[in-house]
Order: structure tokens, then sequence, then C-alpha cells
């Protein structure tokens, strides 16, 4: 180490860019290494939902199947009826979604741009929920929920997200901090009520952190399996990873089945993430970090 | 924060069109603070209260004092028991359990079940660094390596885990044919992870690596970004290599991005459910059992909600501990620029 750093200090400009391109060459050979690491399990699941039954056990690993199952996915699909976890997910997921990010949003704004007394402790007791870990609140949450006779029902998983998240508030509140004073001073000339100033000037500029927050927002919905684990109790309102776990049960050994299950479930986070990468994969980054 | 609202709060006299400023501000936050009462401070003190009851949710809820708590962290010494099986001539080791009886020991077992597994957290935010680190440069292909990096992070993990399952399969797997290939002895290459009582933690520390390094590489990248490059210059000037670079220039700036991810990494490792729940529930022999699915059993499946409530207790006091232990430490190694 020592030496070839003494040797770029003194070597001409030459050597220094040829060290250089040998050093980006080597990272680019570990990153690749790394890369096929984080990539080969994900395509053995690909490769592995489409083979039939023999083809799973056939060794050596045959990557590209012979023949092509693709009935395989029809199965999961319409005969285990995984369709309809997919829409349960997909109705819990896009509902609390879009109610978390406005509402939280809508706080946000007015952490960040209101003035009112007692503002900056509500934040901070809000904040506070943060500190909290979810297995503390699971059993009482139980509890009042199975009060209101809400068990079985997405009531459980729906409804403490519309009330937004200490989470997605913080974001929207930093986010909202940085604009502008005289945003608000344009719309004061205009007459807007705070409600109007939010919903016409300010949210249509939140769009970065709206998405970020929908995108996450969404994916640990769609992933999430405790929760429904507590609260669903019916086959017919199961969601994707509750239906997974069962299949995991029902079907040993058909690893054909299971990885095409497995397909479906992530397709969805997947789109997301190409769609979003350039909000995503940068501003996730960032997200924690600001603070 | 605190002087701008106590300033403006001065300087202005109340007026009807503040105070409606002000309502406009109550009801723009209402629902999160409501959230905040019913979903979190609510059932926090709940949970608190009932587990000083015992209660199967079926019959009315029944005060038992401490019984719960005592029942969790309590033990009993045996120095006698100990005494004889030293007598026995049985090695030090194997005597002490039995001189040490915990009252319920399932939960010092999860407990400690938890705790192996955080082993690597260290271990994954060093590759993390490490990975990003090769990502800070100009290089072809850099946003693939990232999606690429990140996808495992974000994909249900309901689906992850069947996935490990198979890759870990003992004949067929994608990781001990692997092994194979590269010429690993046989006696390595059968190794059946998730059923072995030796490899089953490790097996899942493995698979949190893989599906959390990504992300925190990302984290980190985006920190190194931020790294001023005069920085750089000025100790290649003062004849730094790359090692005293990375210790004296890169580490330090990276402190708050490394403190975020052990703390978030702290608390969901402490949390850690989903993976043992579906793949090994809790076994070979409670080997894999943690702390959370352990609460998750005896209040969703033995209904013993007050028992249930003080276990989710302590582990809450134990990482909100940790995690106010952190911040008071992160004053001595964590740098700010500000200060």
């Amino acid at each position: 180490m020592t030496t070839t750093s003494d040797q770029h200090n003194t070597l001409p400009g030459l050597g220094a860019r040829r060290l250089r391109q040998i050093g980006v060459i080597l990272a680019l050979l570990i990153l690749m290494v790394g890369a096929i690491t984080q990539l080969a399990p994900l395509l053995y699941m690909v490769s592995t939902s489409l083979k039939d039954q023999k083809g799973i056990f056939e060794l050596p690993i045959r990557w590209i199947p012979n023949p092509i199952k693709w009935e395989n996915y029809q199965q999961v699909w319409t005969k285990i009826e995984l369709w309809r976890g997919f829409v349960n997910s997909l109705f819990i997921a896009i509902t609390t979604t879009v109610g978390e990010v406005l509402v939280s949003a809508a706080a946000g704004y007015a952490f960040a741009r209101m003035k009112f007394p007692g503002r900056n402790f509500f934040f901070g007791l809000l904040l506070t929920t943060l500190m909290i870990p979810g297995v503390v609140t699971m059993i009482p949450s139980f509890i009042l929920f199975r009060t209101l006779k809400w068990i079985d029902t997405y009531y459980p998983l729906i409804v403490p997200l519309l009330f937004g998240t200490a989470f997605a508030t913080f974001l929207c509140r930093q986010y909202f901090v940085s604009l502008p004073v005289e945003l608000e001073d344009a719309a004061k000339v205009d007459g807007a009520n705070p409600l109007q100033t939010f919903w016409y000037i300010f949210l249509p500029l939140a769009g970065p952190v709206l998405a970020t927050l929908g995108g996450l927002g969404f994916i640990a919905r769609w992933n999430d399996y405790l929760g429904p684990l507590i609260y669903i109790s019916s086959q017919k309102k199961y969601t994707v990873p509750l239906m997974l776990a069962q299949l995991n049960g029902l079907y040993e050994r058909r690893w054909d089945l299971l990885m095409a299950g497995s397909v479906i479930a992530i397709i969805p986070i997947v789109i997301i993430l190409l769609v979003m990468q350039k909000y995503f994969v940068e501003s996730v980054a960032t997200t924690g970090l600001k603070g | 924060m605190t002087t701008i609202t106590a300033g403006t709060a001065a300087r202005a006299k109340p007026s009807r069109l503040k105070q409606i400023d002000s309502l406009w501000g109550y009801l723009f936050i209402a629902a999160p603070l409501l959230g905040f009462l019913i979903f979190a401070a609510g059932p926090l003190i709940a949970s608190i209260i009932l587990s000083f009851f015992k209660w199967d949710l079926l019959t009315d809820p029944k005060w038992v004092g401490l019984d719960n708590w005592t029942k969790i962290v309590g033990f009993q010494l045996q120095p006698e028991a100990y005494a004889a099986a030293l007598a026995q001539d049985k090695p030090w080791l194997n005597a002490l359990s039995v001189y040490f009886k915990p009252n319920d020991p399932i939960v010092w077992k999860a407990m400690g079940n938890t705790a192996f597994l955080l082993l690597g957290i260290p271990i994954s935010l060093g590759l993390a660094v490490f990975l990003a680190s090769l990502m800070n440069q100009p290089m072809p292909g850099k946003q693939a390596f990232r999606v690429i990096y990140y996808l495992p992070t974000v994909l249900p993990l309901a689906a992850l885990a069947l996935l490990w399952l198979w890759v870990l399969n003992p004949d067929y797997g994608l990781f001990n044919n692997t092994l194979r290939s590269f010429g690993v002895p046989a006696e390595l290459t059968r190794l059946n992870w998730w059923q072995n009582r030796a490899l089953v933690k490790p097996a899942f520390i493995i698979m949190g690596i893989w599906r959390g390094v990504g992300y925190q590489a990302l984290v980190y990248l985006a920190a190194l970004q931020g790294v001023p490059r005069q920085l750089y210059e000025a100790a290649e000037i003062d004849g730094a290599n790359a090692w005293h670079k990375f210790r004296s220039v890169t580490w330090p700036l990276l402190s708050p991005t490394t403190f975020f991810l052990l703390i978030t990494a702290l608390i969901g490792g402490f949390q850690i459910f989903v993976e043992p729940a579906i793949m090994t529930n809790g076994g070979p022999a409670n080997e894999s059992i943690t702390m959370v699915m352990l609460i998750w059993k005896k209040a969703f499946r033995d209904f013993a909600m007050g028992y249930a409530s003080a276990q989710a207790w302590l582990l809450g006091v134990i990482i909100m501990s940790i995690t106010i232990i952190n911040f008071l430490l992160a004053r001595r190694w964590v740098f700010t620029e500000t200060d």
C-alpha cells in the first residue's frame, strides 16, 4: 500500500493515470462478483419457477430450463388462487400508501411552514414514535381491534396508516422547510387559505419526496407479513406473503411452484424499483441522513 | 427552531387572524397526533399495565403483580447441584449450566439467539463501506450496480424466505452446488443449514447480509459523494496513503452514516421475525427462535396476553436503552460538521 502511493506521488502523470485505470478495473471486477452474488439467487428463483418436477432435482444446475414450463405460473395463479392474494395485497398497499402520504404531507407542511403554539413540542412528541419498537404496541393494538370487532378485516392493516406516520411526516417537513419563503407570499396575495396554499402550491412541488415515500410505503405494505398474520384468518382474505408462507407448508419439495409464487410476489416491487430508480435509489440513500 | 417561534410569538400581538392560522395548523397535524395517541402512546401504556395481569382474552384479566416479570427475568442459583455435578467429574462449563437455572429458559434462549443474529451487523457494515468505496469513482455501469445491490433489500421477505430455503437446500440448492463446482470437500457441501443446530443462526446471518448489504452500501455511497475532494488532496500533499486517507478522512466523515445504519440495523435486528417464522419455526431445538417469535407465540398461540406483554416490554426496553446508549456514545465518535 505505502509503496504504491509513494510511486503515485513520484511518478509522472501517465503512471498515476495507469494506476488509476488498474484500480477501476479491479474495483469493477470485485463489484461484478458482488453483483453476481446478489443476483444469482434471484435468477435461480426465476429459473426454478420454470422447471418441471424432474428438472428441479437435476444436477448440475441447469440455468435455462428444458423444457420451459410456463404452466407453473398458471397453476399458482389460478389453481392455488394466488391472484386473490395479489388483489388483496394490492388493495391494502394502495389505500394505505395514498392515505399515509397525503396525511403525512399535510402534517409535515404544517410543521414546516405554519405558525401555531406548541408546534415544536408536538413535532417532538410525534418523533418519539420512531423510538417505540413495533413489538411493544403489537398486543394492545390487537386487543383494541378485537374490541372493535375488526379481527379478520383489513381495517387493522389500513386504518392506522390513514393517520399518517411519524417517519413520512418527518421527511415531508424536512422537504417543505427547504422551499423558499416567497411561495407563501405569492399565495397570500392571491388570498388563498392554508389548505389551498398547501394543495395548489406546496404539494405539487413535493413530487420527489412524495414519490419516494409512496414507493417506500407501498413496498412496506406489500411485504408486510406480521400484520396480516395477526389479523387475517380467512383464506380468501390472505395477502401474498401469507399465501406464500402457507404454500411452503402445503407444497413441500414443489420448489417449482414455490418459486413461481415468489416470482409473482416480487414482480410489483421490481417494477416499482425500475420505474422509480431515479427518485429512489438516489433519494433513499439520503432519506435517513438528512435529519 | 425554538427560538424562532418564541421570537415571533413575542413580536406579534395575538389577533383573530393569528388564532385562525393556529386552528388551521392544528387541523393539519390532528391526524398524526391522534394516530400517535391511539396507536403508539396508548398501546405503549396499555402493554405495561397488561404485563401485571394474567389474561387469556376469554376470562376476565387477573392481577398477578410482578409474577410475569419474575418469571421472565428471574432465575435460581443452585450451588448444591453445581457442586454435585463437579463431584461427578463433569466439565465445569457443563456444571455451570446446572448452577444457573432460569425460571423460563426459553426467554433466555430467544434472547441469546436474537443477540447472536446481531453479529451480522458489523460484518455487513464493513462490507458495505468497502463496496461503497469501490463504487465511488467514475466507472461504467454504476447505475446498474446500484439497482442490483439495492434490489434484495426491498423484495418481500416471505418470498426471499422460500428462496433461501431452496438456495441452502443440502442436495440440490444453489449454495452447496456452487461450493461443489469450486472443488470444496464433499463433507462441507452436504450441510443442511436450516436443520443444523450449529449452522442455523449463521445461515440467517448470511441471508441477512445478502439482503441488507446493498442498501447499506448505497447509503454509504451517498455519504461518500458528499466528502469534499479537497480533503483528500490535502491528505495526499501530506503524503497520506490510501489507508491513511480512509482512516483520517473517509471514516470520520462517514461516522454519521455508520451511526444511522447501526441504529436502524439494531432496531430491526432485535425484532427479526419473518425469517425464522416461515423458514424454521424457531427450530431446530429452538436454536433459531427469536424474541419477537416467542412473543408472537405467547400472545397469539397460547393467548397469554399479560405474559407476552411483559416480554414485549422487556424487549422494547432493551431496544430503547441500546438506542439511547448509542446516542450518548455517539458524541464521542460521530463527527458533526457544525460543531
